[in-house]
């Protein structure tokens, strides 16, 4: 089902000059000397490639700012991706983070004869219109809350906020009681036949509730939906739309309004929202669309965005921890009350760095668009 | 002693927990064969991710054999195994899974007959909530 060279070929990798500008802007390299793109390139096209024995190849973010930077736009996490396929088929180890949690969890939920408890935390005044065939995927918030419940972190408060923004501007929505992850993290680390298990596996979920239309607030989600299903699986017939694509028109057209937040606010795109989907007007202008909020710039934003500094739950270490710190004395630097994101991910990250003990990190508040925007409507 | 199809997994902690399951051995108690002692050096060796990876792999139950509270051999017992016993039981609730199937249990050191007691009284248990490793039980 893989054609790995040919997958190689389309990520245009053949087309590196070696100019090395994907090294200088790549937020890894700059605090690790021992990862650069262009090297890793150069030695799985190369003669005698033992790319199992690479190590290098699982520092990558899937950040895409090599992508951005590249003047042939090869799509290196690309490559890195069908790299990590080929290493992990020739036996290599995965160093998964968390102890292995979300791989274990993210493998049970392909089964075919699960049967989750995920919708414990949906509120009462949220009104789902059982019979729509356009539905709200949740994503792994469940998940996350209770994994990272010591760090803080609330991102099912994100997706709350998010429905009653949905319900405020009378939009009608479903929520599947059994959907799965997505499984994009399982496909960036190259576990592409537990990707593909799990995406058959919503596919079926979606077909038998005739799902037309799918909105998501999850910026990953998204993507795999969207990009990810039809360019593996063949077409799904499926519109997928994220949450600030719905929002963003009605404040513009004036049939929703949302209340007040009288804070300065600093918006960290993420890297998947952002330089993947192209989404970086719509979520700044749910933020400008609350009265008294003002929104101010960090020095890297919207296509030049700093990673989180973590991406598919592999390989956290000590440069994951620097870009965190990184990306959080940006935000301090613009003397923001509220950093916001609208990734779930990007969230648990920044919230572990803070959580550090390290009394030089900047301890800025960190909320999530879809929380503080639903929050306001109150 | 007859047999079980169950399958299930003893994290044992090499102090108080393991002591048990040797001394159930040198006194020639037995328990299902289809139980799996596996040693660990301290129960707070054990993260949810390898609770859930027990059960990814197959396992019907699992049960976590520490020492006594306040019995720590480490002196200061951190509580990480009860902290890390209740997101896993969280997260097996999401996945559908019987929260029922991770015990955790605090054996006298050196006690066998305890031990075979808890074990075959979970095995038991778990033969009753079957079929259902891979959720909906």
């Amino acid at each position: 089902m893989f054609d790995i060279e040919r997958e190689i070929r389309d990520t245009r990798i053949n087309l590196c000059l070696d100019c090395g500008k994907c090294t200088v802007v790549c937020p890894v390299a700059q605090h690790d000397p021992d990862f650069n793109p262009r090297l890793i390139a150069q030695r799985r096209l190369g003669q005698n490639s033992n790319i199992s024995q690479d190590d290098t190849i699982w520092s990558c973010l899937s950040c895409y700012m090599c992508t951005e930077r590249c003047n042939y736009h090869v799509r290196f996490p690309e490559f890195i991706h069908a790299l990590r396929f080929e290493a992990l088929e020739e036996g290599a180890q995965l160093q998964c983070a968390h102890g292995g949690t979300l791989q274990a969890a993210m493998h049970m939920m392909a089964r075919g004869d699960l049967h989750q408890d995920r919708l414990g935390w949906l509120p009462h005044d949220v009104e789902l219109s059982e019979q729509c065939d356009t539905i709200f995927f949740v994503g792994c918030a469940p998940y996350f809350d209770v994994l990272f419940s010591d760090l803080g972190v609330n991102t099912l408060d994100g997706i709350k906020g998010a429905l009653r923004l949905l319900n405020r501007a009378q939009i009608p929505f479903n929520i599947l009681a059994n959907e799965r992850c997505c499984g994009r993290d399982l496909l960036l680390q190259g576990d592409r036949e537990g990707f593909l298990a799990l995406a058959r596996a919503n596919m079926e979920e979606f077909a038998r509730h005739n799902v037309r239309k799918i909105i998501t607030s999850c910026p990953e989600g998204h993507y795999t939906l969207k990009v990810d299903y039809p360019r593996i699986l063949g077409s799904t017939g499926i519109e997928v739309v994220h949450l600030t694509e719905v929002i963003a028109p009605l404040l513009r057209s004036g049939e929703l309004n949302l209340g007040r937040l009288e804070k300065r606010v600093t918006y960290h795109d993420p890297c998947t929202l952002g330089r993947c989907s192209r989404i970086f007007d719509e979520p700044r202008q749910i933020l400008e669309a609350m009265e008294g909020l003002e929104l101010v710039e960090m020095e890297q934003n919207r296509e030049k965005s700093l990673c989180c500094g973590a991406s598919p739950w592999v390989h956290c270490g000590v440069v994951n921890r620097e870009i965190q710190q990184q990306r959080l004395a940006q935000a301090e630097a613009t003397k923001a009350d509220v950093m916001v994101t609208a990734c779930p991910k990007c969230q648990i990250h920044l919230k572990c760095a803070q959580k550090s003990g390290d009394v030089n990190v900047s301890q800025v508040e960190i909320q999530d668009l879809a929380y503080l925007a639903g929050r306001s409507l109150d | 002693m007859s047999n079980s199809e169950a399958n299930i997994v003893v994290f044992a902690c090499n102090w108080g927990g393991l002591s048990s399951v040797e001394a159930a051995a040198q006194a020639r108690l037995s328990y299902p064969a289809s139980v799996k002692v596996v040693r660990v050096s301290c129960l707070s060796r054990l993260h949810q991710g390898l609770m859930l990876k027990a059960f990814e792999l197959g396992a019907d139950g699992v049960m976590l054999l520490g020492c006594e509270p306040g019995k720590c051999q480490f002196d200061t017992d951190t509580g990480l195994i009860t902290q890390e016993y209740d997101k896993a039981r969280n997260l097996m609730r999401l996945l559908g899974l019987r929260e029922e199937r991770l015990q955790l249990a605090y054996v006298p050191r050196g006690d066998g007959s305890d031990f075979v007691g808890r074990v075959t009284s979970f095995v038991t248990e778990i033969e009753h909530m079957k079929p259902a490793v891979s959720g909906g039980a």
